[in-house]
């Protein structure tokens, strides 16, 4: 029996000698390991009295316990002091720059475009695109052009051949759907747009335009007026007000052009944004459509003049120019 | 156009300001430029829309602020001019003493013409003059100024003839003949072609009619005898023979957007009137007015109720009539809520009822129209087909970490043209954009040169244009570091012909189709031996590889750049893209590594193949990890190590049986004349 008071009191000041729990870990082994010295204690038993034995074994595990205990607190307190050690050792400078993450940046006109087909979209329209040398047809007959009209004048024309043209409106969608679809119809667009002018901080030679249309029974000005109103309070904020305005378009009549008007932009005066209204009634006949029993609307914009009204950007050519240092301050 | 307040005020009376008309003006759709002063006086520029001819005039404008403003009425000179200015000598036939007019095209629907005698052509009354200024015009003479001044009020252009100059004195409206020849008053000879309708005396041309007079004609200092003609001609006409001829003038721009044939006299009439006012001159009495094609009076119904459906706003049978008539429509009958009407015959434009709910819609006012959305069957909106693909495809290349990029179809030659013929602009602007592109690579040098040459990654997708086609096409451009200067590098990888294949194959695997490799050598933007060709389902879809070192030289890209491009509109359209789900197994796995020397020449797609094959469905996978031809490693060969992952379902690999599987693919590595090292 004294033999284990002796052995704890040695373990217990082994413990409690031990500097880091390298130190501890040899202890543990020492005394309580499977040859440890604690352990060794039971191999004595076989020579006591049965009667002894129970208490002998009773004594040995108590004290097991007890250097267990002892152990177990002892190197909680050095573990924990040699975290401080090692966290200390381990401290940063959280203010030192980052490891970049490699992240492909979108294009200032892509993001814009994603917002409308995102917008139109969830509003029933489908996206659709056509092609950017275009048929003289669908860029002018089709929409109701009477033949050498001056309102081709506005739309300088770039030609490949006498009936191929560089498209100068996205509106040359429209033919090419009604000839396939019958209505009733959404659909909408977004793609590049050409002119034939020189470029210099508000003209370009080629630029991105939305179109967007619908065919139903029942269509009027006021749903016209509601979808842009969506649409432009989607992309300008929740406080715009879309105002008409008489306009002249050759597929369109009556024909408005649209401004918008909120409080945080433009110190609340009327912007211009497109053209629209109702698709005429001459091209809906013209694709066996009958204007008794369908109605449609139109509207167009540009897209490079969403980022520029809604963040002051100031000179058409950055669009196209792909510096980096003007489209990662959008990505 | 151009006005002066005055002007206006002559025609209509208004308590309005001018801003407040200019902006009543707006929101009829004359929208104004903008307001200047000028010598005291206000002065409005109005856009006028392509189908309102009779919005050039300030009578035009008169007839808009009347229409729109309740509270304004018309002036003396408006009700006159409402009336075309009638003249007391209608009936009577002196002039026919003096000139003859002969029309033989139907390109002139009317011709009028008055005489004036003994006058002395000198300045214009100085309000004239001062008006004129006003709106930017330099006054010339009485008999100019005048035919100016009274286009400007009626909208009818004028153009006065010295009588004397005119030979036989008289005037023949035709077609030129060919190798006939006109100098215009501004000094531009002109050689004249039969499509081009001309005013002519009894031998030659002496005017462009519609666009510009002649030189030899033109009434000057020493004018005594004065021809003014007005005249109708048919729009089309007019456009066609400016463009020809270069010319543009004021009166031009007037006939190609109609001017009212029956305001043809009126205009003659005004000029008599103001004459008279000036100079106490009377022209020699009656009107010469030769007029073979009248203009068709049709009449138009217009149903209220359809005005209100397609305005989407209420309106009343009161306000529509009111609307109409306001703007000069004679309303000739009507019937229950419909209402017939003749347009007016300064308003071609007006042809059917859409065109009148206009008319009532833009009086009554648009800002009266409510927000509405649209009901009925709704599609399933946003993109679908090939729209959605190239979504796909975008969204992956910047998940790859590569910038996009967007840039003009329109450009000059490079060396990075595709080989196909080039699709060429008839009229460019400058010669920087005469082509529309055939490739993206062009594009894409020019932004990775705009940013530096170095460590950029860059896409666009975009249409190119060869003979014939039109396709969408991705572009890709990678040079460089992956990572930018850091403190503390970690991914020090270059970009180079692997990095692009495994860009390339992220695509491949997003849109779930299956690109084959083969070597390219033909290429002349890619190093010959650094090439590969891309097919999709035996269809040859695009290209990629390191630049051509001379290629780089003219580019002044870095040699080591890589590029490539894919069709995207090659890319067949999946309805399903299916995905064969696989079980993932519980079991650990056996890992075996190899080093085989092998022949350079054979191309690892070949022992790929030979260990996917003998590895058979229990090899989960396989990795080259290096390549080495140092020392020991015979000349012309390397040694390829690779890492073989064995795993089961349901059991777990013993040694014996990965060592046999192992063996299984060496063996078929040796039968490739591969040695196991």
């Amino acid at each position: 029996m004294e033999q284990i008071s002796t052995l704890e009191a040695e373990a217990l000041a082994a413990i409690r000698s031990a500097k880091n729990t390298a130190d501890l870990r040899e202890v543990e082994l020492k005394y309580l390991g499977k040859n440890g010295l604690i352990s060794g204690l039971m191999r004595g038993i076989g020579a006591l009295p049965n009667e002894e034995k129970p208490i002998f074994g009773a004594k040995v595990n108590e004290c097991r316990a007890r250097v267990e205990g002892e152990l177990g607190a002892r190197n909680h307190e050095l573990r924990q002091a040699e975290l401080l050690r090692q966290f200390e050792a381990e401290r940063i400078d959280i203010t030192l720059p980052s490891r970049s993450a490699r992240v492909g940046k979108e294009h200032i006109l892509q993001q814009t475009t994603n917002k409308i087909k995102r917008v139109l979209g969830s509003m029933g329209f489908v996206y659709m695109e056509s092609p950017e040398l275009e048929d003289f047809k669908y860029n002018f007959d089709a929409l109701n052009y009477p033949p050498d009209h001056p309102a081709m004048d506005e739309q300088d024309t770039f030609y490949v051949e006498d009936r191929k043209v560089l498209r100068t409106q996205c509106t040359a969608l429209q033919g090419r759907v009604f000839e396939s679809t019958k209505p009733p119809l959404r659909v909408f667009t977004v793609g590049r747009t050409f002119r034939n002018e020189a470029v210099d901080r508000t003209h370009s030679h080629t630029f991105h335009q939305v179109d967007c249309f619908m065919i139903d029974r029942g269509i009027n000005m006021a749903h016209l007026k509601g979808t842009l109103g969506v649409f432009a309070r989607e992309m300008f904020g929740p406080e715009v007000t879309v105002r008409f305005r008489p306009d002249f378009f050759p597929f369109v009549e009556p024909g408005v052009d649209y401004a918008i008007s909120t409080p945080k932009l433009f110190g609340g005066k009327w912007v211009e944004l497109g053209g629209a209204g109702l698709i005429h009634p001459n091209i809906l006949e013209s694709y066996g459509i009958d204007p008794e029993e369908f109605s449609g609307f139109a509207f167009g914009l540009g897209v490079e003049r969403i980022p520029m009204m809604a963040y002051g950007v100031d000179d058409l050519r950055l669009f196209l120019e792909n510096d980096l240092r003007f489209l990662s301050q959008f990505a | 156009m151009k006005f002066t307040e005055s002007m206006l005020r002559d025609y209509v009376q208004s308590s309005l300001s001018a801003e407040a008309i200019a902006d009543l003006l707006t929101m009829t759709g004359f929208e104004l430029e903008e307001i200047t002063e000028v010598e005291g006086e206000k002065v409005l520029d109005i856009n006028i829309m392509a189908n309102r001819g009779d919005g050039a005039s300030v009578l035009g404008m008169a007839r808009e602020v009347l229409a729109k403003d309740s509270n304004a009425k018309p002036t003396d000179l408006y009700l006159r001019a409402t009336e075309r200015f009638p003249a007391s000598d209608a009936g009577n036939r002196d002039i026919w003493a003096k000139t003859s007019v002969a029309v033989e095209t139907p390109n002139c629907t009317r011709y009028a013409c008055r005489v004036f005698e003994g006058l002395s052509n000198g300045d214009a009354p100085g309000w004239i003059q001062e008006r004129l200024r006003k709106v930017g015009q330099r006054p010339i003479s009485l008999l100019v100024d005048l035919t100016n001044y009274v286009m400007l009020e009626t909208g009818q252009p004028l153009h006065a003839f010295d009588l004397d100059k005119l030979a036989g004195e008289r005037i023949v409206v035709r077609q030129a003949e060919k190798g006939e020849k006109l100098t215009t008053l501004d000094g531009t000879e002109h050689e004249l072609q039969p499509s081009q309708m001309m005013i002519c005396d009894a031998s030659r041309p002496v005017a462009v009619a519609g666009v510009m007079g002649g030189e030899d004609t033109e009434v000057g200092a020493t004018t005594t005898r004065c021809l003014l003609e007005s005249a109708h001609f048919v729009n089309t006409s007019v456009r066609a023979t400016r463009k020809a001829l270069g010319l543009f003038t004021e009166a031009s721009y007037r006939f190609e957007r109609h001017v009212d044939p029956e305001g043809v006299v009126a205009a003659l009439n005004r000029f008599a009137e103001l004459l008279y006012e000036a100079t106490g001159n009377r022209p020699i009495g009656g009107v010469l007015d030769v007029y073979p094609i009248k203009p068709e009076l049709s009449t138009l119904k217009v149903r209220v109720s359809k005005a209100s459906a397609l305005l989407g706003m209420p309106v009343s049978f009161d306000e529509a009539r009111e609307a109409l008539k306001r703007l000069g429509y004679v309303i000739s009958g009507q019937d229950g809520e419909t209402l017939t009407i003749v347009p007016p015959t300064w308003r071609i434009d007006i042809q059917r009822e859409e065109d009148l709910v206009e008319e009532i819609g833009r009086v009554v006012g648009y800002e009266k129209i409510p927000e509405a959305l649209p009901i009925g069957s709704t599609p399933l909106g946003g993109a679908h087909g090939f729209e959605l693909l190239v979504d796909t495809v975008r969204e992956q290349l910047l998940r790859s970490g590569l910038d996009q990029t967007i840039s003009h179809s329109l450009r000059d030659v490079h060396p990075l043209d595709a080989p196909t013929e080039r699709v060429m602009v008839r009229n460019p602007h400058a010669p920087e954009m005469a082509y529309l592109r055939n490739s993206m690579l062009p594009s894409l040098c020019d932004a990775a040169i705009r940013n530096g040459g170095n460590n950029l990654h860059l896409f666009e997708i975009g249409r190119a244009h060869a003979a014939g086609s039109e396709e969408t096409l991705l572009g890709i451009l990678s040079v460089g570091a992956f990572e930018g200067p850091s403190w503390s590098p970690r991914d020090t990888t270059q970009a180079d012909f692997f990095s692009l294949k495994g860009i390339v194959e992220a695509v491949a695997r997003a849109l779930r189709i299956c690109l084959e490799l083969k070597r390219g050598t033909m290429d002349p933007r890619f190093h010959p031996t650094r090439q590969a060709r891309v097919f999709l389902g035996g269809v040859e879809v695009g290209v990629f590889g390191q630049i051509h070192p001379e290629r780089a030289d003219e580019t002044d890209l870095p040699a080591s750049a890589v590029l490539g491009e894919i069709n995207l509109s090659q890319v067949p359209l999946k309805q399903d893209a299916q995905i064969n789900l696989r079980s993932v197994s519980r079991n650990p796995a056996a890992r075996r590594d190899i080093a085989i020397l092998i022949d350079k020449k054979v191309p690892y797609s070949e022992l790929e193949a030979a260990i996917v094959s003998a590895g058979g469905s229990e090899l989960e996978k396989h990795w080259l990890f290096d390549i080495y031809d140092g020392q020991g490693v015979p000349d012309g060969q390397h040694s390829l190590a690779i890492a073989l992952q064995f795993r089961k379902v349901g059991s777990n690999f013993t040694d014996e049986e990965a060592n046999a599987l192992r063996d299984q693919i060496i063996g078929a590595l040796t039968a490739l004349g591969g040695k196991l090292r």
